[in-house]
């Protein structure tokens, strides 16, 4: 146990906390600031972002009003580098009270506002996407803060003035002698050991937890925690702050904050500060009202939505906790609780917290019987070294951009959602001491842009090992824990507006990291004490699901293509394969995609079982008896309907191309690889190419593991130790890149290409020789040539005298591609022909008298001025799942196969599609709908086929997507054949 | 038919690098950082009237190979293109460059200059002292090809045409031939440098009944758009509109070989200008390619391909991106399958690297040859006489690559109507 001795004590790493530290240290007192996680973890972190010029409180609460003009002055002035000036619009809408905008300018006036009122061609010129119905509209100074950097500056501040922080310090019993606080008992969640601190005076400046806090003291506060939702636009829809112009009332903000704009807020008065979910309704409202600013905004990208908790307080009890005045609260407890010792700052807001913190630290002044003057709103605050975020005007949108484009940093980016390199990471582990992924996230914005972290965790983890191997005693296990609680404090955030896009993003993710990286089964624990604490129960009721048909009317001039026997809608793996079976026997066949498929994503293995519905912990070994198994517990899975002989048949068929083509598929149905992934985890597969068998872990050969520097996708060192965690032999380098290739940024595509030259090769042979040891096999990310990797691995083994094996990791799959490369050559010479940019959007049919189905005739496909029509006898629909688009869903409840609106067996409730953990063991219903089909995969429409992942199952989890793709692709063309047969 | 806005579609984006790996010119060159940060991810950060921060979206050639991998349709290489006009029209791109890039985009007042004293703008343009001068004082690269001009630019042969005479219609329009009527857009590259492949084009029409009406008209102001001169181009485009609106409203088909032009005119002017008015989408709605207008005439079985000649040749045939961007398939191939005896490999190469007027500039000269070195190296393997492509700078640039003749698919064709070819193709089928 650790014992500090110091004169003042703050509690609380918010703003208010870290303002008054500031103001503390400025005026010449010893003081420590104590928080529970990291700084502006809680309510500071979690608002919206708004600094407020006063109007919206202009006609209800005048003196709040007059608080934030003076104040956003002074912030403007002192701290430049968080505030961007946005400046705010109060629209007044045809919801609002038209009387209200007269009170509006009036209050405005009074308070001293500055306050323009701006033609309607004015303000749609400035934001054209806002209601052109807007009636009236007003300009004042409203800006967007950056309540982290905020925070950030204000310790920067106070440390230079000799303050100390300990963050990850958790408060859990203020000391006590004679009903005088003395101090308090902490806990150090890093070092997991017990702090005691000792202190002249306390100051509780814990918002929302300031009762909490005081109760351990045996004082009573009475806080009212408001509960207040936002949902962040994925991008800037617009760049002035809007409000409505009208009484204060949920939903009636949107903010622009970085590269996102922010819809908020409810108010909702919870029974505690830890527990608060986002309810749907919530959700539903901020849809409905942002529509009413932004016509357009349901249908827009909703990228994650957080709760902030206001900390309110009366002596009173009150229901609207709206209604509860902003004006912050200051509290004596000496006076008012006869223990003396301790202050409580609470209640306010952000705008106004610089005031708060010079009224609490006059009151410490009296208190401690000195008199020193405040100077917080004299002395900028200091641009924080280090930090990106808090060094310069990254605040600025465009900022961000602008240095990498002068840097020519591209190539260094992790998170490429928000611009943060590895720089950024490397100095929020160093300086500004990030021990988790979400500090770091709160330093540098990693993760908070549209992929919600999944291109970046792996690449932030690896960084993080690399700087985190070195402290005595950490283990792997910890940067696994880091890694996964990221995944799922990011998962927290966007369950609640998952739905569409975003939807399909974290199936991505989730393909990512649950099936491809495997990390489900790396050693360590599945969550730290550091997690993030997840939204706590509340449930997602939706309305019921309103059952939508898309709107598709084919115009009236269409181009027309000669008919073929075979059309099939989509390139993946399912489509490709259903192409190249149906042109090599004969069909006049035509493959149109509206884009790539999911071949770019997945391992480029040919898994055929992996896992067992549920059974995530024991991979299968043998598939073809685990088959016999799944079909009997689930008839209706694909591989019931198609049977274990078409699905083996397939398999024989896909290898023989594949080793035609010179890249051969090894493997059998009886046995599953066990195959290392990029970070190091052991992955059941049952083909994969030559270039991977070698990594096989079911034998203990020692390995090496070989990473090239400014590859952010392999982190060489983590994977070899995680196998080494697991029993493995494994060691691992990085080379740099020889100066020959001459490429500033290195991708995956761009080593692919490099190894097809033979003399890269050559180069890299003689740069792994040294460092050979007693390694017997040499392990790659999966990067080893695009045109011929069959013979760039043997002329790696050749020259290094060990076999050679490549570990699949983030897309693109370079290993995938070649299968596509392969299969789509194969149809090309089978007389067949693949066309991308080719979204089908609807189609023409006709009943058949004799038995009342409906066939169809034509799919219609967008093209660049009109509709084409493309005939065919038979259509094969292989578009994917909600990943690859064939599913689509929206936010009603509504999920549905894109093109046909065929029906799917999903849940209409919205709140039934998903568990509350991203990695959680029985994987999430929604993944499970699909497309109902006969047993040969045959729709309710008798010439229309599904196969692949549009039929129901979540292969992604029981590693089964290739394998579903071949039997389905195969069993439905055999269907089509023999119709035409007949 | 609607449009997505071109910015909001970047909501699309779920980073899966799908077009990453179909970039030709991030695959060859690390100034351009791919498609996916300069698109959709540098779009999050660019707002109205911020002073630019882009620079390396300038090294996006716009073959809009990314647009045509994406799974989600998020118009990356339109958001390219408006990046650049911002930094265009915030002088970001520096003065020389500009005005280099303003030369080699108006091919039409260069046509206009150049065309009438053909043999010695010919001579100039070939001649490395005037081309090592030229790099040197404009950045205009000294190795690019530019094909010689034609001693007779199209619309003179066609109004002086013997064959059949011609009929003078409102607007200065002249119509030929008889029975139903289609409008031909001829394009600069046939105006100026290869009447050859209109002529071609125009004996098919006729030879299929119908009656060829060429209205006055304007560069369709592509390279103006590819090079961030947005007014310049709106202005070309409108006027092209007011000349071609007329026959849009009678219904008539708006028919071109330069399947850029038709591009433009279909999508890519409207939709980067925002001009979304009732007169340009109608002529968006009636323009058609070359290709994809026959095979209509196909599919409606009023096509003429009884005894086409034969032509006993194994061609490589290269279909331009910007050909592939318009959503028909391979039109040209399927035409060309009419064809007895003609056999057809297909190049499926990315892009010929030359994206207009790209390859042109000295800065980008080098990656413009790489991206096309598998598609030269695909069209020599093949051995043929010569190569076929749809585009007119594709052609050359192939020609630059492989110093093999290129042609239009649609002279091939004509020669199969009984057409008494020209140029490279009535070399080769005169020796074989």
């Amino acid at each position: 146990m650790k014992t500090i001795q110091t004169e003042l004590l703050v509690i609380g790493g918010g703003a208010t906390g870290t303002g008054v530290l500031r103001d503390l240290a400025m005026r010449g007192f010893d003081a420590i600031l104590v928080e529970a996680r990291d700084l502006a973890h809680g309510t500071t972190g979690r608002f919206h972002g708004l600094l407020h010029s006063g109007g919206r409180y202009a006609v209800k609460d005048p003196q709040a009003a007059r608080e934030c003009i003076e104040e956003n002055q002074i912030l403007r002035r002192i701290m430049p580098q968080c505030i961007e000036d946005t400046g705010g619009f109060f629209v007044l809408t045809p919801w609002d009270e038209p009387g209200y905008a007269d009170s509006f300018r009036r209050g405005c006036h009074q308070a001293g506002i500055p306050v323009e009122r701006l033609s309607l061609t004015q303000m749609l010129s400035e934001e054209p996407l806002l209601n052109p119905k807007i009636t009236h509209c007003y300009r004042v100074p409203d800006a967007a803060a950056d309540s982290f950097a905020a925070a950030h500056a204000n310790v920067a501040s106070a440390k230079a003035y000799g303050a100390r922080v300990f963050p990850y310090h958790e408060v859990t019993q203020l000391l006590t002698n004679n009903s005088r606080v003395t101090g308090a008992r902490c806990r150090d969640l890093i070092a997991d050991q017990a702090v005691t601190i000792h202190a002249d005076l306390v100051i509780n400046a814990s918002g929302a937890w300031a009762g909490k806090i005081a109760a351990s003291a045996g004082i009573e506060i009475a806080m009212h925690p408001g509960k207040g939702s936002m949902l962040a636009v994925s991008h800037r829809v617009v760049n002035t702050v809007i409000n409505r112009c009208k009484l204060p009332a949920d939903g009636d903000i949107l903010v622009p904050a970085h590269t996102v704009a922010v819809m908020g807020t409810t108010d909702q008065q919870v029974p505690d500060p830890d527990r608060f979910a986002i309810d749907p309704w919530e959700v539903e409202l901020m849809l409905e009202e942002g529509e009413k600013i932004l016509p357009g905004f349901k249908d827009l990208r909703i990228l994650r939505a957080w709760a902030g908790v206001r900390p309110l307080y009366q002596e009173t009890k009150t229901d609207q906790s709206r209604d509860i005045t902003r004006s912050f609260v200051l509290l004596d407890h000496e006076t008012r609780d006869d223990t003396p010792g301790m202050l409580t700052i609470t209640s306010g807001k952000w705008t106004t917290y610089r005031k708060m913190a010079q009224a609490t630290v006059d009151l410490a002044c009296q208190k401690l019987g000195t008199q020193r003057e405040c100077r917080t709103h004299l002395e900028e605050l200091p641009m924080e070294a280090g930090i990106q975020q808090a060094g310069s005007d990254h605040h600025n949108l465009g900022q961000r951009l602008a240095e990498i484009e002068s840097h020519h940093a591209q190539g260094q980016l992790i998170c490429e959602c928000e611009l943060a390199t590895h720089a950024d990471v490397e100095q929020a582990i160093l300086v500004g001491e990030a021990k988790t992924l979400d500090d770091i996230r709160r330093d540098i914005r990693l993760g908070m842009g549209p992929c919600q972290g999944g291109f970046c965790t792996l690449r932030a983890a690896g960084i993080l090992h690399q700087y985190a191997k070195n402290r005595r005693g950490h283990s792997v296990e910890e940067t696994n824990v880091a890694l996964r609680d990221f995944l799922e404090e990011r998962w927290k955030g966007v369950l609640p507006v998952l739905w569409g896009k975003q939807l399909q993003q974290e199936r991505l993710n989730e393909l990512m990291y649950l099936n491809v990286l495997n990390i489900d089964t790396l050693p360590g624990p599945k969550s730290s004490r550091l997690a993030a604490q997840p939204y706590a129960d509340g449930g997602q009721k939706t309305e019921d699901g309103v059952q939508q048909t898309a709107d598709r009317k084919p115009s009236k001039e269409k181009s027309r293509h000669p008919p073929s026997d075979v059309i099939i809608i989509g390139a993946g793996l399912s489509g490709l394969t259903a192409g190249w079976q149906a042109a090599r026997r004969g069909l006049k066949t035509k493959v149109i995609a509206k884009g790539w498929g999911a071949t770019h994503w997945a391992s480029g293995c040919i898994d055929v079982l992996g896992y067992l519905p549920g059974e995530t912990k024991t991979p299968v070994e043998n598939p073809a008896a685990a088959l016999f198994k799944l079909i009997v517990a689930h008839p209706q899975h694909p591989y019931a309907l198609a049977g274990i002989e078409t699905l083996a048949a397939a398999l024989e068929e896909l290898q023989a191309l594949c080793q035609q083509a010179g890249y051969p598929l090894h493997g059998r149905l009886e046995k599953n690889w066990l195959l290392p992934t990029a970070i190091g985890a052991a992955r059941p597969t049952c083909l994969a190419p030559e270039t991977m068998i070698a990594g096989d872990l079911r034998t203990n050969a020692p390995m090496l593991l070989v990473g090239f520097d400014g590859h952010h996708d392999f982190y060489p060192h983590f994977a070899a130790e995680n196998l080494q965690a697991q029993g493995f032999t494994a060691r691992a380098i990085m080379l740099p890149i020889p100066a020959a290739l001459n490429r500033q940024r290195i991708d995956t595509m761009v080593l692919a290409r490099a190894f097809d030259d033979t003399e890269f090769r050559q180069q890299i042979i003689e740069s792994i020789k040294p460092h050979l040891g007693n390694a017997q096999r040499i392990g790659f990310a999966a990067v080893l040539g695009l045109q011929d990797a069959l013979r760039v691995a043997r002329e790696l083994e050749s020259g290094l005298g060990r076999r050679i094996f490549e570990m699949p990791g983030l897309p693109p799959s370079v290993p995938g591609m070649r299968l596509q490369r392969i299969l789509v050559q194969a149809i090309r010479q089978a007389g067949g022909s693949v066309h991308d940019g080719i979204e089908v959007v609807g189609m023409t049919d006709e009943g058949q008298q004799a038995t009342g189905d409906s066939v169809l005739k034509t799919v219609i496909s967008k093209s660049s001025s009109r509709l084409i029509s493309h005939a065919a006898d038979h259509f094969i629909l292989a578009t994917g799942g909600i990943l690859g688009g064939g599913i689509q869903t929206d936010h009603t409840g509504y999920a549905q196969e894109t093109i046909f609106n065929l029906s799917v067996d999903a849940s209409t409730q919205r709140n039934e599609w998903l568990q509350r953990a991203f990695a959680h063991p029985d994987g999430h219903a929604i993944f499970n709908a699909g497309v109902h089909t006969g047993s040969n995969f045959r729709t309710e429409r008798p010439n229309l086929f599904a196969i692949g992942g549009l039929l129901g199952g979540d292969f992604v989890r029981q590693l089964a997507v290739e394998g579903v793709a071949l039997a389905s692709a195969n069993k439905s063309v055999a269907k089509i054949l023999a119709e035409n047969a007949i | 038919m609607s449009h997505q806005p071109v910015e909001l579609t970047l909501n699309h984006c779920i980073k899966c690098n799908i077009c990453v790996s179909a970039c030709p010119v991030a695959a060859v060159n690390d100034l351009f950082p791919g498609p996916k940060y300069a698109g959709p991810q540098a779009g999050r950060f660019r707002k109205p009237g911020q002073s630019t921060p882009d620079y390396s979206v300038d090294y996006c050639s716009g073959c809009r190979v990314c647009n045509m991998a994406c799974p989600n349709g998020v118009k990356i290489a339109e958001m390219n293109a408006r990046a650049r006009h911002t930094m265009v029209s915030q002088g970001k791109v520096p003065p020389i460059q500009r005005l280099r890039n303003n030369l080699i985009a108006r091919t039409e007042l260069l046509g206009n200059l150049a065309q009438p004293v053909a043999p010695l703008s010919n001579i100039l343009l070939s001649n490395p002292l005037v081309r090592g001068l030229t790099e040197y004082m404009l950045g205009i690269a000294k190795d690019a090809y530019f094909p010689p001009f034609a001693r007779q630019r199209f619309s003179r042969w066609w109004r002086g045409r013997k064959t059949s005479p011609l009929r003078p219609a409102p607007n200065g329009s002249w119509i030929g031939g008889e029975g139903k009527q289609v409008v031909f857009f001829h394009g600069c590259a046939t105006e100026y440098y290869e009447p050859r492949v209109g002529r071609a084009a125009i004996h098919i029409l006729e030879a299929n009944g119908f009656e060829v009406i060429i209205p006055p008209q304007n560069c369709c102001g592509l390279p103006l758009l590819s090079n961030g001169e947005f007014e310049a181009a709106r202005k070309y485009h409108q006027n092209n509109v007011n000349q071609l609106v007329e026959y849009a409203r009678q219904g008539i088909p708006i028919i071109g070989t330069s399947t850029s032009c038709t591009l433009t005119l279909k999508e890519e002017a409207p939709e980067l200008l925002d001009m979304y008015d009732a007169d340009t989408h109608l002529v968006t709605e009636s323009t058609y390619d070359f290709n994809e207008f026959l095979l209509n005439l196909l599919a409606a079985d009023k096509l003429i391909i009884e005894s086409l000649r034969p032509i006993p040749l194994r061609l490589a045939y290269h279909q331009p991106c910007q050909y592939r961007a318009h959503g028909l398939g391979s039109p040209a191939v399927e035409i060309l399958h009419l064809i007895p005896e003609l056999q057809i490999e297909e190049s499926h190469a990315d892009c010929c690297g030359i994206a207009g007027t790209y390859g042109y500039k000295k800065e980008k000269y080098a990656t413009s040859m790489a991206v096309g070195q598998p598609l030269f190296d695909f069209v020599l393997e093949i051995e043929g006489p010569l190569a076929v492509c749809d585009s007119e700078t594709c052609r050359w640039q192939i020609t630059h690559g492989t110093r093999l003749p290129a042609i239009h698919p649609v002279e091939l064709l004509a020669y199969a109507y009984g057409y008494e070819t020209e140029g490279a193709l009535a070399d080769v089928l005169v020796k074989s």
